[in-house]
Protein backbone atom coordinates (compact mmCIF):
# COMPACT_ATOMS: atom_id res chain seq x y z
CA UNK A 1 0.00 0.00 0.00
CA UNK A 2 1.38 3.46 -0.89
CA UNK A 3 1.52 5.93 1.98
CA UNK A 4 -1.29 8.44 1.90
CA UNK A 5 -1.36 12.04 3.05
CA UNK A 6 -4.26 14.01 4.40
CA UNK A 7 -5.77 16.13 1.66
CA UNK A 8 -6.25 19.72 2.87
CA UNK A 9 -9.05 20.36 0.42
CA UNK A 10 -11.81 18.19 -0.86
CA UNK A 11 -10.77 16.39 -4.00
CA UNK A 12 -12.08 13.42 -5.85
CA UNK A 13 -10.15 10.61 -4.26
CA UNK A 14 -8.83 8.21 -6.84
CA UNK A 15 -9.89 4.62 -6.41
CA UNK A 16 -7.21 2.87 -4.37
CA UNK A 17 -7.95 -0.31 -6.24
CA UNK A 18 -6.94 1.39 -9.49
CA UNK A 19 -3.73 2.76 -7.99
CA UNK A 20 -2.37 -0.47 -6.59
CA UNK A 21 -3.73 -2.54 -9.42
CA UNK A 22 -5.84 -5.63 -9.13
CA UNK A 23 -3.10 -8.15 -9.72
CA UNK A 24 -3.00 -9.14 -6.08
CA UNK A 25 -6.11 -11.26 -5.54
CA UNK A 26 -8.28 -11.34 -2.49
CA UNK A 27 -8.06 -14.46 -0.38
CA UNK A 28 -11.11 -16.04 1.22
CA UNK A 29 -10.09 -17.52 4.55
CA UNK A 30 -12.03 -19.95 6.71
CA UNK A 31 -11.06 -20.02 10.38
CA UNK A 32 -11.20 -22.91 12.80
CA UNK A 33 -14.27 -22.98 14.95
CA UNK A 34 -15.12 -25.31 17.86
CA UNK A 35 -18.75 -25.76 16.78
CA UNK A 36 -18.76 -26.54 13.05
CA UNK A 37 -18.48 -30.29 12.49
CA UNK A 38 -15.70 -31.55 10.23
CA UNK A 39 -18.23 -33.37 8.06
CA UNK A 40 -20.31 -30.21 7.78
CA UNK A 41 -17.33 -28.13 6.65
CA UNK A 42 -16.51 -30.73 3.99
CA UNK A 43 -20.12 -30.66 2.82
CA UNK A 44 -20.18 -26.86 2.58
CA UNK A 45 -16.89 -26.67 0.63
CA UNK A 46 -18.20 -29.23 -1.86
CA UNK A 47 -21.56 -27.55 -2.19
CA UNK A 48 -20.40 -23.94 -2.51
CA UNK A 49 -17.22 -24.38 -4.54
CA UNK A 50 -17.87 -27.64 -6.34
CA UNK A 51 -14.70 -29.13 -4.87
CA UNK A 52 -14.12 -32.87 -4.90
CA UNK A 53 -14.46 -34.77 -1.65
CA UNK A 54 -10.64 -35.05 -1.56
CA UNK A 55 -10.02 -31.32 -2.01
CA UNK A 56 -12.79 -30.35 0.41
CA UNK A 57 -11.39 -32.75 3.01
CA UNK A 58 -7.84 -31.43 2.55
CA UNK A 59 -9.00 -27.83 3.08
CA UNK A 60 -11.10 -28.81 6.09
CA UNK A 61 -8.08 -30.52 7.67
CA UNK A 62 -5.98 -27.40 7.07
CA UNK A 63 -8.59 -25.33 8.88
CA UNK A 64 -8.67 -27.89 11.68
CA UNK A 65 -4.93 -28.29 12.14
CA UNK A 66 -3.55 -24.88 11.10
CA UNK A 67 -6.41 -22.78 12.43
CA UNK A 68 -7.30 -21.44 9.00
CA UNK A 69 -7.15 -22.13 5.29
CA UNK A 70 -7.47 -20.18 2.06
CA UNK A 71 -10.46 -21.80 0.40
CA UNK A 72 -10.94 -19.51 -2.57
CA UNK A 73 -9.54 -16.37 -4.18
CA UNK A 74 -10.43 -13.81 -6.79
CA UNK A 75 -11.25 -10.16 -7.19
CA UNK A 76 -12.89 -8.19 -4.37
CA UNK A 77 -16.43 -8.75 -5.63
CA UNK A 78 -16.02 -12.49 -5.94
CA UNK A 79 -14.37 -12.75 -2.51
CA UNK A 80 -17.16 -10.70 -0.93
CA UNK A 81 -19.72 -13.02 -2.47
CA UNK A 82 -17.87 -16.14 -1.32
CA UNK A 83 -17.61 -14.79 2.24
CA UNK A 84 -21.35 -14.08 2.27
CA UNK A 85 -22.14 -17.59 1.05
CA UNK A 86 -19.89 -19.07 3.73
CA UNK A 87 -21.53 -16.90 6.42
CA UNK A 88 -24.94 -18.03 5.20
CA UNK A 89 -23.78 -21.55 6.05
CA UNK A 90 -22.41 -20.53 9.44
CA UNK A 91 -18.73 -20.85 8.62
CA UNK A 92 -16.39 -18.24 10.06
CA UNK A 93 -14.89 -16.67 6.93
CA UNK A 94 -13.01 -13.44 6.29
CA UNK A 95 -11.17 -11.92 3.32
CA UNK A 96 -7.87 -10.16 2.91
CA UNK A 97 -5.63 -9.11 0.06
CA UNK A 98 -2.90 -11.56 -0.89
CA UNK A 99 0.40 -10.25 0.52
CA UNK A 100 2.49 -11.96 -2.16
CA UNK B 1 -38.27 -38.38 17.67
CA UNK B 2 -40.06 -37.93 20.98
CA UNK B 3 -42.71 -35.21 21.30
CA UNK B 4 -40.56 -33.53 23.97
CA UNK B 5 -37.66 -33.37 21.49
CA UNK B 6 -39.93 -31.80 18.89
CA UNK B 7 -40.94 -29.15 21.42
CA UNK B 8 -37.29 -28.50 22.34
CA UNK B 9 -36.47 -27.93 18.67
CA UNK B 10 -39.47 -25.65 18.26
CA UNK B 11 -38.37 -23.60 21.25
CA UNK B 12 -34.77 -23.34 20.03
CA UNK B 13 -35.98 -22.36 16.55
CA UNK B 14 -38.01 -19.54 18.06
CA UNK B 15 -35.00 -18.31 20.01
CA UNK B 16 -32.87 -18.39 16.87
CA UNK B 17 -35.51 -16.45 14.91
CA UNK B 18 -35.44 -13.66 17.48
CA UNK B 19 -31.62 -13.56 17.35
CA UNK B 20 -31.79 -13.02 13.58
CA UNK B 21 -33.72 -9.79 14.08
CA UNK B 22 -32.13 -6.45 14.83
CA UNK B 23 -30.13 -5.62 11.72
CA UNK B 24 -26.35 -5.60 11.41
CA UNK B 25 -24.96 -6.30 14.91
CA UNK B 26 -23.06 -3.58 16.70
CA UNK B 27 -19.68 -5.21 17.26
CA UNK B 28 -18.99 -6.28 20.81
CA UNK B 29 -22.66 -5.90 21.78
CA UNK B 30 -23.96 -9.45 21.63
CA UNK B 31 -21.35 -12.18 21.08
CA UNK B 32 -24.01 -14.57 19.80
CA UNK B 33 -25.16 -12.20 17.05
CA UNK B 34 -21.50 -11.37 16.30
CA UNK B 35 -20.96 -15.07 15.63
CA UNK B 36 -24.09 -15.50 13.52
CA UNK B 37 -23.10 -12.45 11.45
CA UNK B 38 -19.29 -12.20 11.49
CA UNK B 39 -17.18 -9.51 9.87
CA UNK B 40 -15.86 -10.09 6.35
CA UNK B 41 -12.87 -7.76 6.71
CA UNK B 42 -10.61 -7.99 9.76
CA UNK B 43 -8.33 -5.21 8.49
CA UNK B 44 -9.47 -1.97 10.21
CA UNK B 45 -8.41 0.06 7.15
CA UNK B 46 -11.20 -1.74 5.30
CA UNK B 47 -13.91 -0.59 7.74
CA UNK B 48 -15.72 1.37 5.03
CA UNK B 49 -15.79 -1.72 2.79
CA UNK B 50 -16.95 -3.77 5.77
CA UNK B 51 -19.87 -1.43 6.46
CA UNK B 52 -20.83 -1.36 2.81
CA UNK B 53 -20.62 -5.15 2.55
CA UNK B 54 -22.72 -5.71 5.69
CA UNK B 55 -25.31 -3.31 4.33
CA UNK B 56 -25.40 -5.17 1.04
CA UNK B 57 -25.61 -8.75 2.34
CA UNK B 58 -27.16 -8.65 5.80
CA UNK B 59 -30.78 -8.79 4.72
CA UNK B 60 -30.08 -11.69 2.41
CA UNK B 61 -28.21 -13.60 5.14
CA UNK B 62 -31.17 -13.11 7.49
CA UNK B 63 -33.54 -14.24 4.77
CA UNK B 64 -31.58 -17.45 4.13
CA UNK B 65 -31.20 -18.26 7.81
CA UNK B 66 -34.87 -17.53 8.48
CA UNK B 67 -35.90 -19.75 5.57
CA UNK B 68 -33.85 -22.63 6.99
CA UNK B 69 -35.25 -22.32 10.50
CA UNK B 70 -38.75 -21.82 9.07
CA UNK B 71 -38.43 -25.05 7.09
CA UNK B 72 -37.35 -26.84 10.25
CA UNK B 73 -40.37 -25.56 12.17
CA UNK B 74 -42.70 -26.48 9.29
CA UNK B 75 -41.51 -30.07 9.24
CA UNK B 76 -41.87 -30.35 13.02
CA UNK B 77 -45.61 -30.11 12.42
CA UNK B 78 -45.62 -33.04 9.99
CA UNK B 79 -44.72 -35.75 12.49
CA UNK B 80 -46.89 -38.86 12.43
CA UNK B 81 -47.35 -41.03 15.50
CA UNK B 82 -45.25 -44.18 15.65
CA UNK B 83 -44.91 -46.90 18.22
CA UNK B 84 -43.46 -46.16 21.64
CA UNK B 85 -44.93 -42.68 21.56
CA UNK B 86 -42.43 -41.40 19.04
CA UNK B 87 -43.13 -39.20 16.04
CA UNK B 88 -41.83 -39.90 12.58
CA UNK B 89 -40.77 -36.86 10.57
CA UNK B 90 -39.89 -37.54 6.94
CA UNK B 91 -37.65 -34.99 5.25
CA UNK B 92 -37.14 -34.35 1.54
CA UNK B 93 -33.45 -33.84 0.59
CA UNK B 94 -33.91 -30.04 0.40
CA UNK B 95 -35.43 -30.04 3.88
CA UNK B 96 -32.49 -32.05 5.23
CA UNK B 97 -30.19 -29.24 4.08
CA UNK B 98 -32.42 -26.64 5.72
CA UNK B 99 -32.40 -28.63 8.96
CA UNK B 100 -28.61 -28.92 8.85
CA UNK B 101 -28.26 -25.14 8.33
CA UNK B 102 -30.72 -24.24 11.05
CA UNK B 103 -29.26 -26.74 13.52
CA UNK B 104 -25.83 -25.31 12.75
CA UNK B 105 -26.97 -21.78 13.64
CA UNK B 106 -28.63 -23.04 16.82
CA UNK B 107 -25.41 -24.83 17.76
CA UNK B 108 -23.32 -21.75 16.94
CA UNK B 109 -25.47 -19.63 19.25
CA UNK B 110 -25.51 -22.26 21.99
CA UNK B 111 -21.76 -22.76 21.56
CA UNK B 112 -21.15 -19.08 22.30
CA UNK B 113 -23.38 -19.13 25.38
CA UNK B 114 -21.83 -22.35 26.72
CA UNK B 115 -18.30 -21.32 25.68
CA UNK B 116 -17.83 -24.61 23.87
CA UNK B 117 -14.26 -25.58 22.97
CA UNK B 118 -12.88 -28.28 20.68
CA UNK B 119 -12.19 -30.50 23.66
CA UNK B 120 -15.06 -32.37 25.17
CA UNK B 121 -16.24 -30.49 28.24
CA UNK B 122 -17.02 -32.64 31.24
CA UNK B 123 -18.96 -30.97 34.01
CA UNK B 124 -20.60 -32.22 37.19
CA UNK B 125 -24.33 -32.97 36.92
CA UNK B 126 -25.12 -30.02 39.18
CA UNK B 127 -23.04 -27.60 37.09
CA UNK B 128 -25.18 -24.79 35.68
CA UNK B 129 -23.93 -25.65 32.19
CA UNK B 130 -24.76 -29.37 32.45
CA UNK B 131 -28.25 -29.22 30.92
CA UNK B 132 -27.11 -26.90 28.13
CA UNK B 133 -24.17 -29.13 27.26
CA UNK B 134 -26.37 -32.19 27.16
CA UNK B 135 -28.72 -30.38 24.78
CA UNK B 136 -25.75 -29.23 22.70
CA UNK B 137 -24.50 -32.81 22.50
CA UNK B 138 -27.86 -34.04 21.31
CA UNK B 139 -28.06 -31.31 18.64
CA UNK B 140 -24.55 -32.25 17.50
CA UNK B 141 -25.60 -35.88 17.16
CA UNK B 142 -28.78 -34.92 15.28
CA UNK B 143 -27.01 -32.57 12.90
CA UNK B 144 -24.17 -35.06 12.41
CA UNK B 145 -26.52 -37.83 11.31
CA UNK B 146 -28.27 -35.54 8.83
CA UNK B 147 -24.90 -34.45 7.39
CA UNK B 148 -23.92 -38.10 6.90
CA UNK B 149 -27.06 -38.49 4.79
CA UNK B 150 -26.20 -35.39 2.72
CA UNK B 151 -22.63 -36.54 2.11
CA UNK B 152 -23.79 -40.02 1.13
CA UNK B 153 -26.21 -38.41 -1.34
CA UNK B 154 -23.43 -36.26 -2.76
CA UNK B 155 -21.16 -39.24 -3.36
CA UNK B 156 -23.74 -41.27 -5.21
CA UNK B 157 -25.82 -38.86 -7.31
CA UNK B 158 -25.44 -40.99 -10.45
CA UNK B 159 -26.94 -44.04 -8.80
CA UNK B 160 -30.02 -42.10 -7.84
CA UNK B 161 -30.69 -41.13 -11.43
CA UNK B 162 -30.94 -44.69 -12.69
Amino acid sequence: MPETIEAPVEVDEPDIEELVGTDRPWLVIVWNDPVNLMTYVVFVFQKLFGYSLEKATKLMLEVHHDGKSVVAHGNREKAEMDVARLHAHGLWATMERDRA
Amino acid sequence: MYPTEVEVLRDLAGQLESMLEGGVPERGGDPTRDRLFPRAYLDPTEDAAETEWQGAVHEDLVRQKSAAVGALVDSLDTGTAKRKETLEIRLAPAAVEQWVSALNDVRLALGVVLEVTEDEIRVAPDDPRAAGLELYGWLTWLQGSLIEALLADMEAPAEEET
